[in-house]
């Protein structure tokens, strides 16, 4: 088979459907990342829309442009869409495009997963434009602290649109995280060691985790205030035992990092752009994924940070002050490492290098910044002025929107095929570069002037009038300088001539995939050796082409790809992936109907929808696996590998637990949230504590035991090649004596009573939902048996349940264990 | 895995060592604290001998990251893992400290 007839016959197999109707049911990263882009990008025109309206406001003393109601949606909107609609979902659709061809490999792991993401994104994003739209967008800040965002605070709907459909659009993020994670450790091109990764997977590797580990805080606060909200579940009312400092630990405990999840893919970019935009490689590797490393896990140590001004002892305040100077330890590492490969490189000023030098001049003035505010008495004085508006305008359109055009115009030619003609974008670089600093650099002087944020006029003879004029002049000079990005980058795709082949030079893996990159990303899999495999071997992309490295001939019309041990890059087994699914956007709108049903308080939706999203789960995940024992297969270069479905723990597996751990986090924060309740709310104890009695720890003991032992016990019958049955059964009960403990502490306790009995409700709660799902999974195992789906070698499901119906379990015996905790000891 | 371990555990470990020591500081200036029959001295030997808890765990994890026993067999992963855990020492001591510097309630 010759290259061109291998291109065509992959192209069939991968691409999606023709038409528009193709974009609906695609699963192919390359559509999935470029949507998610557009999508962001859109979302990027409106809330730059609303920062110019926030400037058009204060451009003025006595504005009378909008009324406070008014403007307090648009700058709670502002920040809304920015953090979560655009900069989470801009890297994620750019990794989601560029890393499969990065570690050679087809797609990511979970092709599926990636477009239910993406519509749940949409549809998600969409509820809160729909609310922005009616005039009832959140209206709180897009920290939403309580009271001000409770029904004391916020009596309409517009703290729930908020609430929900942030909600919504964060099931996006897991799942683009859980992907990512396992794309990252299973799939790559054989001979890829841990050290041969490519330095934008390592960072987009701790970014992922640190999404699994940051957001579920956030759904939790979001959960609690809404059930508030709804019913009355006092969790943030001090007199009834609530505490609001709960919303703000929880808060912060997402958001902080989250600057990092936002920073380290701008990081990423730099360090993949840079060394090729300087000709040489990246100095000092090994000490930049060091840094990243220690810098994702570092920044879980900060959120105080943003909390001291609530009135905490000293000790804890030096704690969190000490720790915030120490992230510029690694932050430090970085930057010297690209200045030493600037230094050891010969830099072409290319437009993606201007984007970098912007990076460098903004960035490090906001990290200076960042620890100026990170020392108490100095954080005191700027708290919720203006100072801290400029500050995380520095760290985040220097950290994340510069380095992203920098990306944009790298990697061009892998969305659009063709290279630049046309020179606006450096017109567009020194309008940006300039009104940014032009708005944002005055505005530190503002705040300390004293101007504090989100006041929705400036006052005559405060003295920040001209600073506000002449820093809104700026900014709609930055506007003008992004929608000439944009103007740029259009008429670039429409009208320029296609690009070559590795335009840049580089010698990341990407570059050997053809321009557009075509949908099945790698004609064949090579073999890796270094981190630079294109400077080893510049005719390498000939030889992937040609077929000469591994999954070279296509076979069947099936999506073959090639799973490999983490560490060692050794290939492990082959996948057959899905081919493109109307399944993700329907489960995305079926989901969407959970979420609309609490919104407009239909609450006949909400179970509706859940049985609607079990049901899909269940033809999604039937529609995987074999009928029947496969032998191996020949997979190129003489090698010969199982099938996936055949080993112990499949990729669904390893997807299964990166998603427990972020459940693993939900819990530790719902446990945090008690037990600081319990340390701190004044209106503590509760009237009366609940008394564990017998009944409920004799179900939540045998139960376990039962399940951890029935399950056990079918996977053992299934390693002989006998009946599941017993096992099965047993699984079985003991997760219904499970969902019944946790029933005792649901009957025995009135959920807006006390804070501490609304908690137990959640804790009961999340025990039951745990296990219903283990239960749905238990008799999804059974019917696969029953239809022959499952052997002593077709273990990999069963191991899956098997996760899911242990974790049930665990949080049953630790969730009801802390609600008896205080009664049985009172 | 075990390399993904060895790189993310020492500063993990750090993260949870810190927030126990942070909640225990919370529970330190709690009612239930006093009601308990202790006092702020006997706070501080706590948290102080919590700090060397958290300290000695990170010794230990500069050691036995280092041992032919346990290190990784990738020397990649096995410089990366140390420097991480000579990291997470030094972030024990330096963001942990105030325990025996400053005011454990006021």
């Amino acid at each position: 088979m010759n290259a061109l007839r291998r291109h065509r016959e992959l192209e069939r197999i991968w691409s999606s459907r023709p038409g528009w109707r193709g974009k609906l049911t695609t699963v192919n990263n390359n559509d999935i990342g470029l949507m998610f882009m557009f999508v962001a990008t859109a979302y990027f025109v409106i809330g730059g829309i609303l920062a110019m309206l926030i400037r058009s406001q204060l451009a003025s003393p006595h504005s009378a442009f909008m009324g406070p109601d008014v403007y307090n949606q648009v700058f709670t909107m502002h920040g809304t869409i920015m953090m979560f609609l655009f900069a989470i979902p801009l890297f994620e659709g750019l990794t989601m495009h560029v890393l499969p061809r990065m570690l050679g490999t087809r797609d990511m792991a979970f092709p599926r997963l990636s477009a239910f993401g993406l519509w749940c994104y949409v549809f998600g994003g969409s509820i809160l434009i729909f609310a922005l739209l009616a005039g009832v967008a959140p209206d709180s800040g897009w920290f939403m602290y309580p009271p001000l965002a409770s029904t004391l605070g916020s009596p309409g709907v517009n703290a729930d649109f908020w609430l929900i459909g942030i909600t919504f659009v964060e099931i996006s993020a897991i799942s683009a995280a859980v992907e990512i994670v396992t794309t990252v450790l299973l799939y790559r091109a054989p001979g890829m060691s841990l050290e041969k990764l490519p330095i934008f997977a390592w960072y987009m590797l701790v970014v992922a985790v640190m999404i699994l580990t940051a957001f579920p805080p956030l759904i939790l606060g979001s959960i609690l205030l809404e059930l508030e909200r709804a019913f009355g579940m006092p969790f943030f009312q001090v007199a009834q035992g609530g505490d609001s400092l709960l919303w703000q630990h929880l808060f912060w405990i997402f958001a902080h990092p989250e600057v990092y999840i936002i920073f380290l893919p701008g990081a990423a970019v730099i360090s993949t752009v840079l060394p090729v935009m300087a000709r040489t490689t990246l100095l000092g590797y090994r000490w930049i994924v060091v840094a990243t490393v220690a810098l994702g896990i570092l920044s879980f140590g900060l959120w105080v940070h943003h909390m001291f001004t609530t009135g905490l002892p000293h000790m804890g305040l030096a704690f969190f002050s000490a720790a915030s100077t120490l992230v510029a330890v690694p932050t430090g590492i970085q930057i010297f490492a690209w200045i030493g490969t600037l230094w050891k490189g010969r830099p072409e000023m290319h437009l993606p290098m201007l984007w970098i030098v912007a990076f460098f001049a903004t960035f490090v003035l906001g990290g200076l910044t960042g620890v100026m505010v990170a020392i108490v008495p100095f954080n005191w004085q700027t708290h919720d002025t203006y100072f801290i508006v400029a500050h995380f305008h520095y760290v985040l359109v220097g950290g994340f929107v510069f380095p992203m055009l920098a990306g944009l115009y790298y990697w061009l030619p892998h969305f659009t095929g063709r290279k630049r003609y046309f020179k606006t974008g450096e017109t567009a670089f020194w309008l940006v570069v300039l009104g940014f600093h032009g708005t944002f650099l005055l505005l530190h002087w503002a705040g300390l002037l004293g101007m504090r944020r989100r006041i929705d006029t400036v006052e005559a003879g405060s003295g920040w009038e001209l600073i506000n004029l002449l820093a809104s002049i700026g900014g709609f000079a930055m506007a003008i300088g992004f929608a000439l990005v944009l103007l740029d980058v259009a008429v670039n795709v429409a009208v320029s001539t296609r690009s070559r082949r590795n335009p840049w030079r580089a010698g990341t893996l990407e570059w050997a995939a053809l321009s557009p990159s075509p949908s099945y990303n790698m004609a064949s899999l090579p073999e890796i050796r270094s981190r630079y495999p294109l400077y080893d071997d510049p005719e390498l992309p000939a030889r992937i082409a040609r077929g000469e490295g591994y999954l070279g001939e296509p076979r069947d019309g099936l999506r073959e790809n090639l799973a490999v041990d983490i560490s060692s890059g050794r290939p492990r087994c082959l996948v057959i992936f899905p081919t493109n699914s109307v399944l993700p956007i329907i489960m995305a709108a079926v989901t969407g109907g959970l979420f609309v049903g609490m919104l407009i308080k239909a609450y006949w939706l909400v179970p509706v929808s859940l049985v609607g999203m079990a049901v899909i789960a269940t033809w999604w995940a039937w529609t995987l696996g074999s009928g029947e024992d496969q032998d191996p297969r020949p997979v190129g270069n003489g090698l010969v590998l199982p099938l996936a479905s055949e080993l112990k723990r499949p990729p669904g597996w390893w997807g299964s637990l990166f998603l427990l751990l972020a459940d693993v986090v939900f819990m530790g924060s719902l446990l945090f949230g008690y037990a600081f309740l319990w340390t701190v709310a004044p209106n503590w104890p509760p009237p009366a504590y609940l008394k564990p009695g017998l009944l409920g720890p004799v179900l939540v003991l045998g139960g376990a035991a039962l399940s951890f032992g029935g399950i056990r016990l079918a996977q053992r019958a299934l390693r002989h090649d006998e009946k599941p049955w017993p096992g099965l059964l047993l699984n079985f009960a003991g997760l219904v004596s499970l969902g019944g403990a946790a029933g005792t502490v649901l009957a025995r306790t009135v959920h807006d009573a006390h804070a501490f009995d609304a908690t137990l409700w959640v804790i009961a709660g999340y025990v039951i939902f745990h296990v219903i799902v283990a239960v749905l999974m238990t008799m999804f195992l059974t019917l696969r048996a029953v239809a022959g789906y499952l052997s002593s070698r077709r273990i990999g499901e069963a191991n899956i349940v098997g996760l899911w119906s242990d974790y049930a379990a665990v949080v049953a015996l630790l969730g009801l264990g802390a609600a008896w905790l205080p009664g049985a000891f009172t | 895995m075990s390399d993904i371990l060895r790189i993310s555990l020492p500063l993990t470990v750090w993260l949870a060592s810190f927030s126990a020591v942070y909640g225990l500081q919370g529970v330190a200036c709690s009612q239930h604290w006093a009601a308990a029959g202790l006092d702020v001295a006997t706070a501080r030997v706590v948290l102080t001998a919590a700090w060397i808890a958290a300290l000695a765990v990170q010794v230990a994890f500069v050691f036995v990251l280092g041992s032919p026993r346990f290190a990784s067999r990738s020397l990649f992963v096995r410089t990366v893992s140390r420097i991480l855990a000579a990291a997470g020492l030094v972030t024990t001591l330096w963001t942990l400290f105030p325990v025996v510097t400053t005011s454990v309630c006021i």
